[in-house]
């Protein structure tokens, strides 16, 4: 057990480091930022903009709305639907690359299973995913914090936390796809369409109803998203997106392995 | 320590290796040798555990490679043909990752990562991104890598390429320096390197394993083709009688040669197995007033043994010199292409018997490029 870990924290920390000494990555990270800088300026001044027109409509007649939820609640559904973008290109590379440059021989002739690799990589692109999105709660606590009634900080924390949960199972089926291929672009595409399918399968559950449109819409990363966001710490939700990692890492590790055996 | 028995692969209906046996001696350094596309890659990877061999067995220090996959993997190192490295990562970190994932204990990582630059020469470079680094450096990191974990068995697809004439010297010394201690398995197409650096040498053509046998059991074998060449001047009938009249010779063959001045001409001259007669060749051709322009000896190479094992007709070995020179002038290509050339000329070498142009074709595909270049390089290493 101490050696799969100790193996697990090696690839954790190569990747970390190829990570860290990759331009693209950097690249990644910065574009990440502006757009979600951007975002927020957007959403913030439109929900002021609005609270500013409701006041001069209504005074204070109406009930008041909760400015900092619907902020909150915007920005992070706009950054769960931005990472699409983001994450194939994170996951893209995982073994495609090692694929490419022969250094998957030099894993699968190690003492070192698939699944520690798997799990290494994984949480090395899960950490650098979570070093990329933490610096984005720092816009929310200024914001937040000029809020009259203060905001438990409790709400964004569950939030991110959707958002990393949600990352690390796309990130883990784009591991998956990275396995199959040794091209990175491919990879990145498939991931791209396959996300894209999960994420909107709920509108296809719609469609039939049923036993069926319930299948599809818990499958759907986007409404297990959208509880979390809301707030709403749900036990089937953690359990889809636990079962989907491990799935993700599951396929990965075997697919390493049907790699090898029928190679030609 | 390596035994190897009746192994096969089958890439769907084409075989890549079978029914290859062989053993390798604890302290013993082997070489695989055979032309590209013979199934040395393959060996290899499946020694290696990384590609399971369709069937028969494959036994490291007593572990079966597929098996017991785990334990065979601590205890071998492993370079295969193309060096795996991580260009973002310094010389000395790779090396440390390396120590990390074959389960050195953590305590003596940094020795072992010192002991194997220093052994491979890449002191100077430990600080060195990967990336920056020439071809023979990266061959050479390679190599660090196979060895970074003290492995009793050691594995190595083609050590020597790449590297410059210098840097192969200081590889096959690395290499016998290994010996002993470790048992190493390697493969090549470049026969001086066999002779120069195993104590045994595995000849495998086409999948299967034409001999076993020590280097200098094997030039011995070939007695045929030890002699003379001498270039002689005056009448050619004479030179042809005398030299026929001379004790101890088998055979003399009147070489056609271009740019050979008038009145001169060329024999190939083969002696009787244990006959020494070059003594009596000068005194006969001196004493009938022919004039001796040239001597030199003649010695069968593993390269003859090698050609004689591994082809039948002598017009094919007359060819691979040409086809080398031009493989050689091709240039390198891309990893993944040489895989599908190896293929197709594997193909192409099968059809060789319809057609005289598809043989040519294959014979240049499928030549190493190795016998003229493994000497040229020793030429200038020696320099």
């Amino acid at each position: 057990m101490r050696i799969i870990l100790a193996n697990i924290m090696a690839i954790y920390r190569k990747e970390l480091l190829s990570y860290f000494a990759s331009p693209l990555a950097y690249a990644i990270a910065a574009v990440f930022w502006f757009v979600a800088g951007c975002f927020f300026m957007t959403i913030l001044l439109g929900e002021i903009n609005q609270a500013a027109i409701v006041d001069q409509q209504y005074g204070g007649t109406v009930p008041p709305f909760d400015v900092p939820y619907r902020v909150l609640q915007g920005f992070l559904n706009v950054m769960g639907s931005f990472s699409l973008f983001i994450l194939p290109m994170l996951s893209m590379g995982l073994y495609a690359e090692e694929r490419k440059r022969g250094t998957l021989e030099l894993l699968a002739t190690s003492p070192i299973t698939n699944w520690a690799v798997a799990v290494g990589k994984l949480l090395g692109v899960v950490t650098f995913f979570t070093a990329i999105v933490t610096p984005v709660l720092g816009y929310e606590a200024i914001a937040l914090s000029a809020s009259d009634s203060p905001v438990p900080f409790v709400v964004p924390l569950l939030g991110h936390l959707g958002l990393i949960l949600v990352a690390a199972s796309v990130l883990s089926l784009g591991m998956f796809i990275s396995s199959l291929t040794d091209s990175t672009v491919l990879a990145a595409i498939f991931t791209f369409v396959g996300v894209l399918l999960l994420w909107t399968i709920d509108l296809f559950g719609q469609m039939f109803g049923g036993v069926v449109g319930a299948v599809f819409g818990y499958l759907s990363l986007l409404r297990h998203y959208s509880n979390l966001v809301q707030g709403v710490l749900d036990t089937s939700s953690l359990v889809f997106f636990a079962s989907f990692i491990v799935l993700g890492v599951f396929l990965t590790a075997q697919s390493i392995d049907a790699f090898r055996f029928q190679r030609s | 320590m390596i035994e190897v028995e009746h192994l096969s692969k089958i890439y769907g209906s084409t075989p890549a290796i079978q029914d290859v046996t062989f053993t390798v001696e604890p302290g013993e350094i082997v070489g695989f040798l055979g032309p590209n596309g013979a199934g040395k890659t393959t060996t290899m990877r499946i020694l290696a555990g990384y590609l399971p061999a369709s069937s028969g067995t494959a036994r490291i220090a007593g572990y079966d490679v597929h098996e017991d996959s785990i334990a065979v993997r601590q205890r071998i190192g492993y370079l295969p043909e193309v060096p795996p490295l991580y260009p973002e990562m310094t010389v000395e970190g790779f090396l440390y990752f390396v120590t990390q994932i074959k389960g050195v204990p953590a305590g003596d990582r940094a020795l072992a990562v010192n002991s194997a630059l220093k052994r491979c020469n890449l002191e100077e470079k430990r600080k060195v991104l990967i990336r920056k680094l020439s071809k023979g450096f990266r061959q050479r990191v390679g190599i660090a890598q196979a060895l970074v974990h003290d492995p009793p068995a050691i594995i190595l697809d083609e050590p020597t390429v790449g590297l410059d004439p210098r840097q192969i010297i200081e590889m096959r010394k690395l290499i016998k320096s290994l010996a002993g201690s470790h048992t190493i398995i390697l493969s090549t197409h470049i026969l001086p390197e066999v002779s120069m650096t195993c104590s045994r040498v595995v000849i495998i053509n086409r999948g299967k394993i034409v001999v076993t046998n020590t280097p200098e059991n094997l030039e011995a074998s070939l007695v045929e083709g030890s002699g003379y060449e001498v270039e002689v001047e005056g009448d050619p009938e004479t030179a042809l009688e005398r030299l026929r009249a001379v004790p101890g010779i088998r055979l003399v063959e009147s070489m056609a040669m271009e740019h050979l001045r008038d009145n001169r001409s060329v024999y190939r001259i083969v002696s009787a197995t244990g006959a020494e007669p070059g003594r009596e060749i000068a005194t006969a051709l001196v004493s009938s007033g022919l004039g001796l322009c040239e001597m030199r000896r003649t010695r069968a190479s593993l390269e003859d043994v090698f050609l004689q094992l591994t082809t039948s007709e002598k017009a094919i070995a007359d060819d691979w010199s040409r086809g080398a020179e031009e493989q050689r002038s091709r240039g390198a290509e891309g990893q993944r292409s040489r895989g599908a050339e190896e293929q197709r000329s594997r193909g192409a070498e099968e059809n060789s018997h319809s057609a005289l142009s598809t043989k040519d074709e294959a014979l240049r595909e499928s030549q190493p490029s190795s016998f003229e270049e493994g000497e040229n390089q020793e030429q200038e290493g020696d320099l």
